[in-house]
Parts: C-alpha cells; structure tokens; sequence
C-alpha cells in the first residue's frame, strides 16, 4: 500500500514537472513563432520602405537639382515627386497606403548634415531635436533603418527611418542621402486580450504607449539592467511589471544599422499563465489523488470478493487431498499387480525357452538319424518346424513382457530403412514355398529413420511376412515409402483376401488373428508386437485399407537427425 | 550623320551673310582627348560623363571666337530632338537669343527639363504629336545640361554663346572658321565641361589665321 502511494506520487511529480517544462516551452515556442512572423513582416516592409525610397532617390530631377548646383531645387522637386508619399496625398487606389505613409523627409548634405528644408510644413514638421538626430557623421554608403521617438502635439511618435543614399549619375559618388520617416508599424493582428505588450526599445528608452509612465520607467530600468546591447540579437527574460512577473522577449529591428539599436519588445504577463499552471498541478495532484484513492477501495472489493471462493479453495482442496491419497494408493498397487505380472511373463518366457531348444535339438538330431520310416522323417520335421514357431512365440513374448515391464530401451540411431526392406525383400525371394508374388518398390535408395536397427527391422520384417503370408498366389506386393518433414512414411500393400470388416479393429490386439484360416501360419503376436515397438520408436502402425484384393498397412518411423559432425 | 551633317551645313549657311562683308578666316586643330574606339565617321556621338566631366563620345570640340556682338535681330531656330531614347545632336552650339525647339521623335512621352544655372526649364511631358513643338529661348550663356524626367539616362548639352562665330570640329579636330570681322579676339575651344582652351588671334581681312590648340 504504501509502496503504491509512494510510486503513484512520483509519478505524479514526475508528470507533473513535465507538463510544467512542456507548457513553459510551449509558451515560449509561441512566442518565438509569434515574433518571428512579425519579423518577418517587418522586414518585408522595410525591404518594400527602403525599395521605395530607392526609386525616389534615382528621380532626375533630385539628381539634377543635386547634380547641377541647384539644391534651391532640391526640396521642391522631391515635393512632387514624394507627393503620393506624404501624409495628405491621394493614396493610390488598392494600396495600404496607411502603412506605407510617410510622416516626414529630409535630404542630407555630402557631409551627412541635414540639408535645411525651405518650408517644413511641405517636409514634415520635426523638432529640432529629433531632425539633428538624422544626421550622419558620414553618409552612409548603404540603406540604414532607424527608430526616431519623437513628440508630436504631445504626443509620443515613434517614427521608422529609412536612409537611402544617392550617388551621382556624373561622379558615381556619394553625395546625399534621403532620409524618410514613416509611420511605426502597428500590426493589427496582435491579439487582444491576452495581455501581450508590444514596444520598441531604442537608444535606451522604451516606447510602449500602452503602458502607464510609472509602469514604463520601471520596466525600462529593469531592461536597462540587462546587457542587450551585446552580440544577441534576439533573447528573453523575466521582468516585473507592477509587481507581476512578465515573460519579455527582445529581437533587434535593425541589425548593422548606423543608426541606434532598436529592439521589437514583446511583454507577456506570467501572472494568468502561472495561475493556470498553479491550476493545473492543483488538477494533476487532485486527480491523482482520487485515482489513489478509488484504486484502494476497488482493490479491498476486489480482494474482498476474491478471498471468498479461495476460502471455499482451501476447504475442498481438503477433501480432494483425501480422496487422491486413495487413488494413489490404488494406484500403487495396481502398478504393484502389473510389475508382477511382468516379471512372471518375463521369467515364464527364460524358463520356456530353454525346454524349447532342447526339444528341438532332440527333434533335428533324430531327422539326422536315419532308418526311420519316411513318414516318420515328415512327422519329425513338422515337429521340428512347430518347435521353430514356439521359439518364435517365446522370443516374442520376452520382447512384449520387457515392453510391458518397461525395460527395453531403444539406443536411438539412423537406421538406413531403405536398405533393410530390401535385405528383407530378398530374405522374402529366398523362402522356399515362396508363392508366386510380384513385387514393386518405390522408395529412395536412402531413407534414415531413427530407432534401434534390431526392432526396426523386426517390424519391416512382420509386415512384409504379413504380406507374404497373406497373399495369394499370381499376387503382387507393393512396397513404397517417403519422407515428410518429421517422418517417413512406409506403406506396405497386398493383394489377397482382405481382412473381414469386423475384425479390422482388433487386428493389433494381442493372440488375435485376423480370422484367417488356420492354413496360414502366424501366433497373433506379430502385428501387436510391431505396433508396440513402432509406437516405442515415437512412430505407429495403421491399417490404411483392406478391401477388394488389396490391404495395406502403414508405419510410420521418426525421421533420423542428421549424424552430429563428428569434428565437434 | 544626316541631321549632324545638315546641322553643321545649317551653320556654315547661316553665317554666309556675315562671310560677304568680312572675311577673315581661322583654320586649325584641336587635340582632342584620345578616345576609347577607334573615330568612326558615321558613328552617333553622345554625350558622356566621366569623373563629373560631361563630353561627347566621340570626342569633339566647339571653336569661337569671344567677343563683344551685336544680338542678331530675329535669331535663327535650331532644333534638339529626342530620338530612340537620346537628344539628338546630343551637343548644340547656339548664339544668346536663340530658340531651341524640341521634337520628340519617339513613341513614347519624354519630359525635357534643366536644372543648369545658365537656364532653368521644365517642358513637361509630352508626346510626339505635341504642337507647337516644345521650345525654349536661350538668353544666358553658359553650359546648359539637358535631362529627361522619365528616361534618367539622357543626357544632352546646349553651349550657349555670346557669338555669332562658332563652328563644331570634326573627329580629327579640324575646324575652319570663315566669314569673321577683323580686330583682335579671342579664339576659344570648348572641348568638355571642365576643358575650355583659347588663344588670342588678330584678324585681318582677306587673310586665313592658322591656329592649333594642343
């Protein structure tokens, strides 16, 4: 439980802190996209200003009254050709002319002094003050942006200045320069109602109209003590305004300009984003906190209703563990009842194996002696066959019963199949009353199995005598097997009358014999014992078909694993 | 050619009268500045500015003889066109007094104005069709800069002169100036904006004066 608490606060601080570094760098990628895109319009108007007044400046009547001593000319020719420019003008039809308005120009002299206007009412009224700060220690060689503050009827002013030089069409030096002042820019997108402050810091001081002078004279100091006259150009800090923190973003307006640092200033108040993360974390803890605590009663339930039925578990696994003492005990002894039948068909089978081959060498010795009656000799040598069979019978049987006792173990290895069906399908030729059976093969010449070659081929060999046996004569056997991914499959088919529908179950059971006339010799042990060991290989025995002349069986043997290399 | 040829004949013409009474003769050289290609006859010269100077390409020069005479009772008509963007003669030297008419030969509007302390004037724009022909009297001598309003790169001269006796070099900088009063003047050349040489000359009637500016 409290492992759980401890962890779910973590989490909770962690996700928390996250949220609070992601929402502060949300804002200020907000704000940087916001003062990039108000760069860039302000650039693409300086670029459309100084374009402007570039076309002004090559005017041939400015240039002449430059050129050819008559600056009396000067102001009057640039009075018509900046007439459209000026405030009072006609502005031309479709254009915003708002923005592009100019308040005031002067021209300066090749020194960089303002050359005096003969009427400023017809140039733009400008305070001494202001008109002086226009002026260049040196004209400058390229167009300069500016930011002039200014009063006008009391009123602030800001003014964006734009130097354009000219040089002389006959000399190609510089000779004056044009210097105009245009109304600030005053996008009309800012948003309202967020609280954003926009100004302008130049030389300084901070023109920010909509913020009261008490206010503004703190926050300039407060900027004055940040060194932003240095190589950045664009930056942010936090500044209080009325004791509010405020979030100020700062970008140069005019980089390599002659004319005084001035900076676009975007102040955001940090007071409503605060609250809202003041807010926010307030939402996170809270609904941390109930999830807590709705997880610990939901859990008490859940155990609650768990905890019944183990209850009822452990009562009835009581009783079952009664119940399975006596099954075992059953078991035990059943198991006992088994080994003992095993161990006496095993003894049974070695203490009838030896009186077999004493008959039997009894038998082969009287069939070498001769002076018997002819029909003695046959007598003895059906004895002698039957005594074969026996010795057949027990050694199945000792096999069956260690199978039965679970002692025959099988050492595993490939044993080449293909070669063992046909070492015994010549075995099969060479039997003397073989009847006239015709055989076909159709298996590779090499088809590894895995087993223990001994019982592998007793069981090739069962099926293939079953197939001989129980063949007819002018008859065929057909011999085929392949190999799948895990196995390989022996098919072994005959003609000769099938196996009666009834008896096709019980074919592999023990002593059965599939109710064959008892010409055909055969203990009913052969296919049990061959399933028993196909199945000790991890392979089986079916009986695929046995119908209309023809019966075949299938064995299916575990595919040998390729041989380890021997280097490893 | 034609109109500079017609222009330089106008002025051989226009001073035949004067040649009948008085007959002095002024022949000589100017040396002109080297110029950049090589003088081609035929080749359109106009007007150059280089290092403030203003000049014609190919270089040529204006010889006149400076004195004290009388303004001619109705001065003669000469004519400044505006033709394929440039003012064609691109250097006119006239007498005080004279009118300058100013044909515009293009298709287009150009609005000829000057600036130059020897006469101020602004004709506007105008068409080609415009009549009567744009034109200004030229009372002050003095170098008069000819501009465009619309067409910035234009650049034409007037030389305004106190004398009825001047003539225009060819490339070479050959010049022969008939038909002068005797006494004793000075013979003036105008070869740039900046450059004027002159050299004092007596002449006498029936006698051809040889004189060289180097």
């Amino acid at each position: 439980m409290v492992v759980v608490s401890v962890l779910t606060a973590l989490g909770l601080y962690l996700a928390q802190r996250n949220i609070t570094a992601n929402a502060e760098r949300d804002l200020q990628q907000e704000f940087q996209t916001e003062l990039s895109s108000l760069h860039r319009l302000q650039e693409l108007r300086h670029a459309a200003l100084v374009e402007r007044c570039r076309i002004l400046a090559e005017k041939p009547r400015i240039h002449a009254a430059l050129e050819d001593n008559a600056l009396d000319l000067l102001y009057p020719s640039a009075k018509d050709e900046l007439r459209d420019l000026m405030e009072g003008g006609e502005p031309a039809p479709g254009q915003a002319a708002s923005t592009l308005r100019a308040r005031f120009y002067r021209f300066l002299d090749s020194t960089g002094a303002v050359l005096p206007p003969p009427n400023s009412k017809d140039v733009g009224i400008l305070s001494k003050a202001a008109e002086a700060e226009l002026a260049f220690n040196k004209l400058p060689d390229q167009q300069q942006i500016g930011y002039l503050p200014d009063t006008d009827s009391g009123k602030e002013i800001l003014d964006e200045v734009t130097a354009v030089p000219i040089f002389s069409t006959e000399t190609g030096d510089l000779i004056s320069a044009l210097v105009v002042g245009f109304k600030p820019f005053e996008p009309v997108t800012r948003r309202a109602g967020t609280g954003i402050l926009s100004g302008t810091w130049v030389d300084g001081r901070l023109h920010l109209p909509s913020l009261s002078k008490p206010a503004r004279d703190v926050l300039a100091a407060e900027i004055r003590g940040v060194p932003m006259n240095t190589d950045h150009t664009q930056n942010n800090f936090t500044v209080h305004i009325n004791g509010a923190p405020h979030l100020l973003f700062y970008k140069r307006l005019n980089p390599n300009s002659l004319f005084p640092a001035a900076y676009e200033i975007c102040v955001y108040p940090l007071a409503s984003w605060i609250a809202q993360l003041h807010q926010l974390r307030w939402q996170i803890g809270g609904g941390g906190m109930a999830l807590l605590l709705g997880g610990f009663v939901a859990s008490h339930f859940v155990a609650g209703r768990f905890s019944k039925p183990m209850e009822q578990l452990a009562v009835d696994s009581e009783k079952n563990r009664a119940r399975r003492k006596r099954a075992e005990a059953a078991l035990a002894s059943t198991s006992e009842k088994l080994k003992r039948s095993t161990r006496y068909s095993a003894g049974a089978s070695h203490q009838l194996k030896s009186p077999v081959a004493v008959l039997r060498a009894g038998l082969e010795s009287l069939l070498a002696r001769e002076g018997f009656d002819s029909k003695i000799y046959e007598e003895l040598s059906a004895l002698l066959h039957q005594t074969h069979r026996l010795a057949g019978v027990i050694d199945d049987l000792l096999l069956l019963s260690r199978m039965d006792a679970g002692h025959l173990e099988i050492a595993s290895e490939p044993v080449n199949l293909s070669q063992l069906i046909d070492e015994w399908l010549d075995d099969l030729s060479a039997v003397p009353d073989s009847i006239d059976v015709k055989i076909e093969k159709d298996f590779p010449i090499e088809l590894n199995v895995a087993g223990e070659k001994r019982y592998t081929s007793l069981i090739v060999q069962n099926l293939l005598e079953n197939a001989r046996k129980y063949n007819r004569r002018g008859g065929r056997i057909r011999v085929s097997a392949q190999q799948n991914a895990d196995h390989v499959l022996l098919t072994i088919g005959n003609t000769g009358c099938p196996i009666p529908r009834e008896a096709q179950p019980h074919i592999f059971d023990r002593f059965h014999r599939g109710g064959t006339g008892s010409s055909i010799s055969g203990h009913g042990l052969g296919l049990n014992l061959a399933r028993d060991l196909a199945r000790l290989h991890g392979g089986d025995i079916a009986l695929l078909r046995s119908e209309n002349d023809w019966t075949e069986f299938q064995v299916r043997f575990p595919v040998a694993q390729p041989a380890p290399d021997p280097a490893s | 050619m034609g109109l500079r040829g017609s222009a330089c004949f106008n002025a051989v013409l226009s001073l035949l009268p004067i040649s009948a009474l008085a007959d002095a003769v002024v022949e000589g050289r100017v040396e002109l500045p080297k110029s950049h290609s090589a003088p081609v006859v035929v080749k359109r010269y106009e007007i150059v500015t280089q290092g403030g100077v203003l000049s014609t390409q190919p270089p040529l020069a204006v010889v006149y003889l400076e004195g004290a005479f009388p303004k001619p009772k109705s001065p003669p008509t000469k004519q400044v066109a505006q033709k394929d963007l440039a003012f064609l003669p691109p250097l006119l030297p006239i007498q005080t007094g004279t009118r300058v008419e100013f044909p515009n030969l293009d298709d287009t509007y150009h609005s000829v104005f000057s600036y130059s302390p020897a006469k101020r004037f602004d004709l506007g724009r105008y068409r080609p069709e415009e009549r009567p022909i744009p034109s200004e009297a030229f009372d002050t001598a003095g170098l008069v800069t000819l501009r465009c309003d619309i067409h910035e790169h234009m650049r034409g001269l007037i030389l305004v002169l106190n004398t009825p006796y001047f003539v225009m070099t060819d490339a070479e900088g050959r010049f022969r100036l008939r038909g002068l009063p005797p006494g004793q003047y000075t013979l003036k050349a105008w070869i740039d904006s900046k450059t004027t040489r002159e050299k004092p000359v007596a002449l006498k009637n029936g006698e051809t004066l040889h004189v060289d500016f180097p």
